[in-house]
Parts: structure tokens; sequence; C-alpha cells
């Protein structure tokens, strides 16, 4: 302590503090890769491409924001691919039912609070655990939304609002509404991890529950309201991704539980809990993004995207622990 | 061009103009049943009532229990469904024959194959008459499962499926109802889009999962339409995995690189339609006859033909889903209530669609889609 | 008290819960299913399960040495393919096992060094060489196409007949039994336990958990091979994407037989039990002619319904079995180790 103390305005302890960052290592990975590419791409560092890239990760930054919140409580959301089809499916379908799309919207969000509630209950009253919970929600909410549309993709539901809603349309320059509502969740969502007592709380859970049930946090509740704020997070993204793809395949949602988990991992969030960060969500979600995007810009043949974004994975996770080693290890010496 | 000559060989018109006997082609039927006329002439009201009777008397009302899977749920296979609902409508009014209809998917993607599998045992199991199978399967282990179906006195049929990439001999089904990926959809598209462009262009590719069978056959086709006309560049493809959003960022990703293409083939309708959105995302301009960027895909879906009305989608090929699924019904009738043989390869006719001739396509895949889904569940 | 304690140990034999549950399912399709019970088709999904039943071997011992192995499913496809490959390249049938167990246990290394070693998360590590795996096979079917070998050795691997059943269900059988015993007999085995129970327990002990939790990686991944070897040769055909998705049936197959993700509890027979109530569920309702889109809804709710159940006879059997020794030490018959 004394040392922090001591060394709080000399640049050792910054640098410390900058490698210790829990996604240096993948930052620094991210900047290199941009910088290669700039120079082997000249299409790559185009505005167009940036706003491509940009628009293309709001919907896994969405649920990643929504997952880091549930790693950080200690828990697992495989369901949030199954619930964005599922909430998807009601904007589109209630609006084709001729209802208002703000109400289409709020039966939405809130069947979308609905199963992450559900999720909680089921893992903390049932004590059913959170990978086998949420695996039989993902099965669930696919299994209702694929008899609801009979398997037939959902259309007709579009208007010139929900082309802004989709980031289709800009509203100024190349700014989206769903940039500004990213930014805006991140933000606030950040002030709530960081300053309010909510947020300490999510932290003690996932770090520890049973000394946070000690010092008299209600850890049921704040567990259940993780999985409700990732649900809530899953129909944002519904209501998005129903826009930006104009028609809704009742598989939509098909495997974007796998890449919100690596965008929140590959962000600093750990699976053991008590850890995690927003700014690390975008940092992960813009990694699996950009990958995808430099793999159809450099001409790799396809076929080798799942093995490309599997050793990102991989080596996204070693190259943060990599930073903060090397910085333990500085620290020790200049300790001595 | 001697190959293109081989998609008639094997439409199997005899049979037809049995069943057929109002000579109408299905679009005919289509056709007027949207104008309005009477359903007598809908369910082949010129038909010979005495043809009618005899066949009535050798069915006895019998029942045939279908089972019909398609690889995936989705538009195309919804239409081909409707579109057979429509013809045992039809010979159950005709001639008498009830039909039992089942139809299961397996749940996940065009690789969700196990299911397949699985689904089509267990008719083999309650003893099915006719199964009906669309799959991305590997060729060579469905053929091991037909046969056992085969041996249990089961009638195998396939449909939408590229059977003509494999020996006709291996074949165990009964009949093939579908077309030739090559020469009527890969070719088609690339001769439509060298015609349209004046013989001179660069293009992007948006194709399905690598290693499906219709990919390769439809890659056969736009290649040899390639070849032929050598000012057509191929500048960059990619995987859309056959749905929409992954053709949208895919084609939007290959826009920013090569904003100046002239066209955009989606090997399906659902990526060109993604595609079709990254050119209005990336604020380009669609094709208008002279200039722009021209979009085509291949399936005939109602979407599409909207698409193509807006003038947001170029052309795409019809595969004929319509026809393939009243010609599926007629081809189960002909040899499991008749007793009839068909041949292997029954090939529906196709045509590029475009602004042109899209009416009466989507007028008739509209009809299919009306039926009353009786046989449903 | 007396008649409740035996109540709580009869419970509280391993898997008797699931067991039941299974045994009733199967009595009620064969009421409704009315080709349910035809030895054909008994034979065919069981033998099409036949891959699950052995990964599912080797996920028991990672999940109860304290890990989880997504990358199964995966892994078991690419061996099909590498394993389809060299037999189609007129390898000799013994060589194309051993290059497929050999996928496997590569495979089955990699995330044993990644976990053991860079002490990176099992879930990440695990997602990553799932990713991996199902990538490469998707390059090598789009090199290849791997539409069967003509060498009937290898495709006798799995289809030979013993006493009406089919050799790959005795591979499997034999997996079974013998993984069972090492798991429950060997010193091995209780390391594992061991090393699930907690880490601390584990080293006052003496017991390297790194190397127990290595080992079972290595058998996982193994046992994935292996059962890739005889997909490819019951299907004689690899695509891209095959066995995509068996973990998740077998991770879900292994909670219900009881076998605790929080590590330290289970046996390899309870994993089995639990994979056989799914693949029975599915085969059930497929022959019932219930729509496929409506087996997820079913399925989801029986695991959930499973798992409650597991976890409140457990409880039960914890409360009331503390007041004999006996039943105690039977039902932790899957803990029991020496400190």
């Amino acid at each position: 302590m004394t040392i922090n103390i001591a060394g709080r305005n000399s640049s050792k302890y910054l640098q410390n503090r900058i490698l210790q960052d829990p996604s240096f290592g993948i930052f620094v990975l991210l900047v290199l890769a941009i910088i290669v590419m700039t120079f082997l791409e000249p299409s790559f560092a185009t505005g167009r491409n940036v706003t491509n890239v940009i628009n293309a990760m709001m919907t896994v930054s969405f649920l990643a924001i929504g997952m880091t919140v549930v790693l950080i409580a200690g828990g697992l959301d495989l369901s949030v691919g199954s619930t964005m089809a599922v909430t998807a499916g009601v904007a589109g379908k209630f609006i084709i039912y001729g209802m208002p799309m703000s109400v289409a919207f709020l039966c939405a969000l809130t069947i979308g609070v609905g199963i992450g509630c559900i999720n909680g209950l089921l893992i903390t009253k049932l004590g059913i655990p959170d990978f086998i919970a949420t695996l039989a929600m993902l099965g669930i909410g696919q299994g209702v939304i694929l008899l609801w549309t009979q398997g037939v993709p959902i259309l007709g539901y579009m208007s010139g609002a929900y082309y802004y809603i989709g980031g289709l349309n800009k509203i100024a320059g190349p700014i989206s509404i769903p940039m500004i509502v990213v930014v805006v969740i991140s933000v606030v969502m950040t002030i709530i991890l960081k300053r309010s007592k909510f947020g300490l709380q999510l932290y003690a859970v996932g770090s520890s529950p049973i000394s946070a049930r000690n010092a008299g946090v209600n850890v049921d509740a704040i567990k259940i309201s993780a999985y409700a704020i990732s649900g809530l997070l899953a129909a944002i993204a519904g209501i998005h991704i129903a826009g930006r793809t104009t028609t809704i395949p009742p598989l939509i949602g098909n495997g974007y539980e796998i890449s919100a988990i690596a965008a929140a991992v590959i962000g600093g969030a750990s699976l053991l809990g008590g850890k995690g960060r927003m700014i690390g969500a975008l940092i992960g979600a813009l990694t699996l993004t950009l990958t995808r995007n430099i793999i159809n810009l450099v001409g790799i043949k396809s076929s080798w995207q799942a093995i490309l974004t599997g050793s990102v994975l991989i080596g996204a996770v070693l190259a943060n622990r990599a930073s903060s080693e090397f910085s333990r290890k500085r620290f020790r010496r200049g300790k001595t | 061009m001697e190959e293109k000559v081989g998609l008639g060989r094997d439409t199997d018109f005899s049979r037809r103009s049995l069943l057929r006997t109002s000579a109408l082609i299905g679009a005919g039927i289509g056709a007027a049943q949207l104008l309005g006329a009477p359903p007598a002439l809908a369910v082949g009201g010129t038909a010979n009532a005495s043809l009618d009777k005899a066949i009535k008397d050798i069915v006895k009302g019998r029942t045939i229990k279908v089972g019909f899977t398609p690889p995936v749920l989705s538009e195309n296979f919804t239409q081909i469904e409707s579109a057979a609902w429509r013809k045992m409508a039809e010979f159950e009014k005709r001639f008498g024959v009830k039909w039992v209809w089942e139809r299961q998917a397996p749940v996940g993607d065009f690789n969700a194959v196990q299911g397949t599998l699985g689904i089509v045992q267990s008719w083999i199991s309650r003893r099915f008459d006719a199964i009906a199978v669309c799959t991305g399967a590997n060729f060579a282990t469905v053929q091991d499962l037909y046969k056992t179906a085969n041996s249990k006195g089961l009638k195998v049929f396939q449909f939408n499926q590229p059977a003509e990439l494999y020996p006709e001999s291996e074949l165990a089904t009964v009949s093939n109802i579908g077309y030739d990926n090559r020469w009527q959809s890969g070719y088609l598209a690339g001769t439509y889009l060298a015609k349209a462009l004046g013989g001179k262009g660069k293009i992007i590719q948006i194709w399905g999962p690598s290693g499906s069978d219709w990919t390769r056959g439809r890659r056969i086709g736009f290649d040899k339409a390639l070849a032929e006309n050598p000012g057509i560049k191929v500048v960059g493809e990619a995987d859309g995995g056959y749905v929409r959003d992954k053709g949208f960022t895919a084609a939007q990703d290959l826009l920013t690189k090569y904003p100046d293409v002239n066209a955009i083939y989606g090997e399906n309708e659902e990526m060109a339609l993604g595609a079709s959105q990254a050119i209005d995302a990336a604020g380009l301009k669609h094709w208008d006859g002279k200039t722009g960027i021209l979009t085509i895909g291949a399936d005939g879906l109602i979407s599409g033909f909207k698409k193509i009305a807006e003038g947001k989608l170029t052309a795409t090929v019809d595969i004929g889903g319509i026809d393939q699924g009243q010609n599926l019904i007629e081809t189960i009738f002909a040899t499991v209530a008749l007793g009839q043989t068909v041949t292997q390869i029954i090939n529906n006719p196709t045509q590029v669609v475009d602004k042109s001739n899209y009416k009466w396509h989507q007028a008739y895949a509209q009809w299919a889609l009306d039926t009353p889904r009786k046989y449903g569940k | 008290m007396k008649n409740q304690s035996k109540f709580s140990k009869m419970i509280a034999i391993d898997g008797v819960v699931i067991l039941a549950a299974f045994v009733l399912m199967v009595i009620f399709f064969s009421l409704k299913a009315d080709s349910f019970l035809i030895p054909d088709s008994i034979r065919y999904y069981i033998n099409e399960a036949v891959p699950i039943f052995i990964i599912i071997v080797g996920l028991t011992f990672v999940i109860i040495a304290g890990g989880i192995d997504l990358s199964i499913g995966a892994v078991l496809g690419l061996s099909a393919g590498t394993s389809l490959t060299v037999s189609m390249w007129g390898w000799p049938f013994w060589m194309a096992v051993i290059v497929g167990v050999l996928t496997g246990l590569a495979f089955g290394l990699l995330n044993a060094v990644f976990t053991t070693i860079f002490k990176i998360n099992d879930f990440i590590v695990t997602l990553g060489t799932l990713n991996i795996a199902a990538g490469a096979l998707t390059v090598l079917t789009d090199q290849i196409q791997l539409t069967g070998t003509k060498d009937t050795s290898f495709k006798r691997i799995s289809g030979m007949n013993f006493l009406g059943l089919t050799s790959s269900i005795w591979i499997a059988l034999i997996i079974v039994v013998v993984f069972e015993l090492v798991l429950l007999k060997s010193p091995f085995g209780r390391r594992i336990f061991a090393t699930g129970i907690g880490q601390v327990p584990a080293l006052i002990s003496g017991i390297n958990t790194q190397r127990s939790k290595f080992g079972a990686y290595l058998i996982s991944g193994g046992l994935a091979g292996l059962g890739g070897v005889l997909l490819a040769s019951h299907l004689n055909s690899v695509q891209s994407g095959l066995a995509g998705g068996y973990e998740l049936t077998a991770i879900a197959g292994a909670v219900l037989g009881g076998v605790s993700l929080a590590g330290g509890r289970g046996s390899v027979w309870r994993a089995i039990v639990g994979a056989l109530f799914l693949t029975t569920l599915n085969q059930g309702l497929l022959l019932m002619g219930v729509d496929p889109l409506i087996f997820q809804i079913v399925t989801g709710l029986c695991i959930l319904v499973g798992v409650v159940i597991d976890r409140a006879v457990y409880k039960f059997a914890l409360t009331f079995s503390t007041q004999t020794r006996e039943s105690n030490s039977q039902f932790l018959r899957g803990k029991r180790f020496s400190l």
C-alpha cells in the first residue's frame, strides 16, 4: 500500500497502472493490427470502413455489455442469442399486428427482462447451475420463436423510423442511433458499476458470494438483477438487429451467445466473477468485428474464419495475461 | 452450350400430361386461380371425368403417408410445401386419395444433417409410404439410408437436391424433383449478369457455406458463364452462409474495398437481398438498366419479388419451387398409388426473373402460399 | 426414523432417480409411439448416439476434475475428417484409427496446456479450440470432398455385428466400463475427484491437481478422437459442421445424470444414463410424430426439472444420511477419497 502511495506520481506507477489494465494486451494487439492493415489495405482506414465496422459491432456490443454484467456477478448467460431472437420476433410481429412501434418495443423489452428474471430465479432460488439453466432457456427460447414463426422469416415490419433504429439510416453524418445508444448505455453502466452501491455489490457478489452474504448483501437479488440487465440488453440487441437485417429469420440469434461471451472475456471479464468493465466489452466486440472485417478485406478464404476467431480468442486472453504478468514482475523488481 | 440442352433431357412430360389432362402447365393454373376463375378450372375442370373416375377406382380412397423434410425452415421451403398442398388438395378432390402429411425439419443451420438422418429413420420405423428429402447431408450417407428405406418397401424422393452432381446409377431414390444447379441456376445468373453489363465489368460473389452441394453446382455454372464472358472479372468473394445478415456484412466489407463494382451475385436470394441492403447502407446506386450496381440472387421468394418491384434487387433465378412442390406430389401419386415408373431426374423449368416478368412469378408463388394449411400441423 | 433412513439409503444410490425417470419415459413412449420398441429402431438410435456416449465419458472426467470441455463436439468432427481422409488416401484402417485418435489427443493436449500451464479459464480455452477444430474441419472439407472410402475394413470398424449389436456399441460399452473402473477404483480416479472438490484439500493431501486435470483433458481429447473414427466409419462421409453441438447434449446429459459442474461429484454411468435419457426423449418424440420445433422446448424443460429434482434428492439424502455413516458413504460414493 505504502509503495503505491509513494509512487503515485512517478511514471513507473503510471506504467504499471497501464500494463496491469485487464485489457491492455488485446489493446496493443488491436493497435498493431490496425497499423498493419492501414499499410496493407488502402480501403481499411477509410471513413466508410470505419463506420461499417462500428455499425457491424453494435449487436455484439449490446450483448457483451449485458454478458459482462452477468460475468461480474459470477454468472454466465448462454440464453442471450435466443432471447435476442425472441424479442426481435416480438418487436417485428407486434408491429405487423398493428401496434405502435413504441408499444411493440416496450413489450420486447419487458419480455427480455422477464426472460432474464426467470434465468435469475432458476439459478438462485432453484439452485440450477447457470450453465444449465441458461442452456435450457436457450433451447426453450429458440423453440418458441421457431414454433411461432413456423420457421418462416418475419417480414413487413420495416418503416422509415425502423431504418434509423437499425442504423441503416444515419442521423448526422456517420452517426447512427445504435451508436448513441451503445455509448449512453456504456457510460451509464460504467457509472452504476463504479459509483453506485449496486455496482459495488455486484462486484462483491461475483468475487465472493459468501463474504458478500456475510456483509449483508442480498446475493440472490443482485444476481437476479444481473440476469435481468442481460435480458434487457438482449432485447435492445433484438430490436436493433431486426432493423439492421430488415427481416427476422427465427435462428437470427444462433451463436451470438458465444460471440458475447468471447467479447466480454477478451475485454477482461473473468468467468470466475468479480471482474469486467464496459470499455472492455466494447473492445472485445471491436476485436471480433475487426477480425471478420480484415478477413473479408484481405480476401482470406472464408473457411479460415473460425480458426482465426478461435485463435484470436485464446491469443487475446494470453496477451492480457502476459501484459499483467510482465507488469507484476517489473513491480516486484522495483520493490526490491 | 451442349450441356444446356441437357435440362430438357430428363423432364418427364408423359407422366405430366396424364395427370394434368387439362394440359395446364403449373403456371397456367396459378394464373387462372388468381384471376378468379372458378375452382373447377383450377382443379382440372377440363379433365376427362371418366379418366378421373377410372383412377379413383384404382386408388380406392387409400391414404398415402408422406414425410417431408427440408434442410432448414425458410421461405423457400415454405413455398415448396405450400405448392405441394395445392396439388394434394386437387388430387384428393379428383381421385379420392387421402393424405397424411408430416413436415419435420432439423433445427439449426444447413449443417444440422444428423437431425435429417434421425427424422428419415423414424419415418422408416413408422412405415411411411413416401419420404421427400432435401438435405445438406453427404450424398453417400443418405444413399445408404435410402437403401434401408427401399428394403422396407418405402419410396424415397428428393426435392431441390443437386442430384446432378453425382452419377445417376448411385442414386437410391425413386426420383429427384429439382433443377440443375449448374445450367439452370448458376449459369443463368452468370450469363444474365454478363449480358446486362455488356460483357464487361467487375463483380463480387457471395457464396453459401463452403462445401455445400448447391454452392458447388452453382459455381460450376457461373464459372462457365465467366469463361464465356472474359470481360467479367470477379474481384472479391465471401461466405454469406445462406443468411441475410451475413450476406449484408460480407457485401458491406467488400463494397468498401471495391466501391466501383458493377454487380453482386448472391448465390441464394437471402444473401442477394443482404447485398442489396449493403448498397443502400453504403449510399451507392442500384442498377437502373444502365448504371449502378446490379444484384442477382436465386430462389424466387415472395420477398425477393417485392424487392425487384421496388428496384432494389435487379433479378433472381426462380428455381421453380412451386413446380417442384406440385411435381413432387404428382410423382409420389404416380408411383405410390398408380405404380408407375418415372425417370430418376425430373428437372423443372427455371427462369431469370427481373422487372420485365416478375409479376406472374410473384402471383404464382402467392397462389401456392394462399393454400389453406389443411395438411400441415 | 428407521424407515426414513432406509428410504434415504435407497434414493441415495447413485443415479437411481434419473434411472427411474428414464424407465418411466420408456414405458410412456412404448405406450404412445407404436414403433418405439421395434429392435431395429432401438438399435438405430443407440448406434447413432454412440459418439455422444463416448465423448461424455471423457467429459465426465474433465467436469469432475473441476473443468469443462466445450471442444469435444468439434474435435470429434475433425477427427472423423482426418481419419476418413487418410483412409481415402488408401492408408490401412488401423492407421486411420491412429490418426483420428491422435487428432483428438492433440486437441486434448492443447486444452490441457492452456488450462493447466497457462492457467487460462477452461471455458475460454475450450471455446477457442472448439472454433479452431470446427474451422479446421471446414478448411479440410473445402479442400477434399470426404465422400467415402473404398476400404471396407474401415467401414467394418463400426459396422461389425456381435450378438445383435454393432461393434461401435460394443466399443462404447467397453470404454464406459473401463473408464468407470479407472474413475472409481484407481488412484488416478481418486485424484480427479480430489482435484474437483477443491484445490486446497487436494494440495494438503499432496495431490498434484494440475497433473490430474492435464490427464483428464487428454482422456477427453483422445476419446473424442476415437468417437470421431467411429462416426466416420459409420457414416462413411464427413462434412463441415459435423457433430457441432454434441458438446451441449453431452454436458446437459452429464448434469442431468448428476455430474456436478462445480466438480468433485459424479460417475461415468450416471452421465451415460443422462445422455440416454436425452437421446431416448428425442427418439420417442420423433416416433410420436411431434414437430421437432417443440423438441427443444421439451428438452429444455426436462433438463430444468431433472436438475431440480436431482438437487432436491441430493439435499434430502444429505440431511437424512448424516444419521447413518453407512448411507453417507453410499451417497457420497462419488466423493470418496482419502485426504
